[in-house]
């Protein structure tokens, strides 16, 4: 009978390691990113100079196209969303003096914007914006260009200031 | 009650997701201008030369004495100035002989007239020539009044009443006179 006491000892240590189990807690982390669009560099200057050839042939007086079309400016900018968008508004170069029969004081034009390999673009003609163009994801330039410059009637520009502008909007989603 | 309102308020101040989304877009603005300066064109004068041909009677009662001539017209067309304010002038000299020699009594060696230029402003251009018999102050200048706006125009030069000073029987020889069109601002009172 003594002998089988001794024996029980052993067993009982051998059971300890249950006591001693692990145990994990964990703690969860999210976040998120909205979706954003923002220019870095969010202005230029377009300065076209004398706009009305000279001369004192028939089409002295008149929009120098040359002078507006080809125009170019670069912004720098990005969207950090693949459903980002760029839309183009345009708003014509206009003079504040009065026209008159034979004159006009207002020079339309087209521009066109191009990010990520992408291009939107809108023309003065119509008081809309133009339609938008899913730019993507990206960082780095926004070409603008102005082209297909022309006036309402063909005719003599008034003498004057002219001013004008193009909006390029990112938007983040469509 | 109390208790719930300030619950809610402390949920409404963990939702800072809106406010991001409203400045996410941006607008990027290339400013486009330019400038035309005030300028005035003349259409090229037609006809630019006037001859008038033999310009005393040759018999009758007026031997020796001045033609009457018809109105003399001249176009220049497509004229314009592209500003508010301009002014047409004309600076007329009268015909005079190329010998410049002081002619005799009851002789003359100019030839006046009247030249005037229309299709601007309300108020024509208009200028007659007083040149003596000898020549002097052939030149005469005429300005129209003020055009207030910017105009486009084909301007008419009337030239008329040829006459000598004194009816004196001209000078034999050619004779030639110039009329000056000016289309500028108009002068500063």
């Amino acid at each position: 009978m003594r002998k089988l006491l001794i024996l029980a000892v052993p067993l009982a240590l051998m059971a300890s390691p249950a006591f001693a189990q692990s145990a994990t807690g964990t703690v969860s982390i999210d976040g998120s990113v909205a979706g954003r669009c923002l220019f870095t560099t969010p202005s230029a200057t377009i300065s076209l100079g004398e706009l009305a050839l000279g001369g004192a042939g028939g089409t002295a007086g008149k929009l120098d196209t040359t002078k507006v079309d080809g125009q170019t400016r670069t912004l720098v900018g990005w969207c950090n969303s693949s459903a980002a968008t760029m839309t183009v508004t345009t708003t014509e170069l206009t003079n504040v003096a009065s026209a008159a029969t034979g004159f006009d004081n207002r020079v339309d034009y087209t521009a066109t914007a191009v990010a990520n390999a992408v291009n939107a673009n809108d023309s003065s003609l119509t008081p809309a914006s133009g339609t938008a163009s899913a730019v993507g994801l990206f960082t780095g330039n926004i070409v603008v260009t102005l082209s297909a410059s022309s006036t309402p009637n063909s005719a003599l520009l008034v003498a004057g200031t002219y001013t004008g502008k193009v909006e390029v909007t990112l938007s983040p989603t469509v | 009650m109390k208790r719930i309102g300030q619950i809610l308020l402390l949920a409404l101040a963990a939702l800072p997701a809106p406010a991001l989304a409203q400045s996410a877009t941006a607008t990027g603005t290339v400013g486009v201008g330019g400038q035309v300066a005030p300028v005035c064109i003349l259409g090229t004068p037609n006809p630019a030369v006037i001859n008038l041909g033999t310009l005393a009677n040759t018999s009758g009662a007026r031997v020796g004495r001045i033609v009457t001539f018809s109105e003399q017209n001249v176009t220049l067309p497509s004229s314009f100035c592209n500003f508010a304010g301009s002014q047409l002038t004309v600076q007329a000299t009268a015909l005079l002989s190329t010998d410049d020699t002081t002619p005799p009594a009851g002789f003359a060696r100019a030839v006046n007239y009247t030249a005037s230029a229309s299709g601007w402003a309300a108020s024509n251009a208009t200028v007659t020539t007083t040149a003596l018999a000898d020549g002097t102050a052939a030149t005469a200048t005429g300005t129209g009044s003020v055009q207030p706006l910017p105009k486009l125009a084909d301007l008419l030069v009337t030239l008329s009443d040829f006459t000598v000073t004194g009816d004196a029987i001209l000078v034999a020889g050619n004779y030639s006179g110039t009329i000056v069109v000016t289309l500028g601002p108009a002068a500063i009172p």
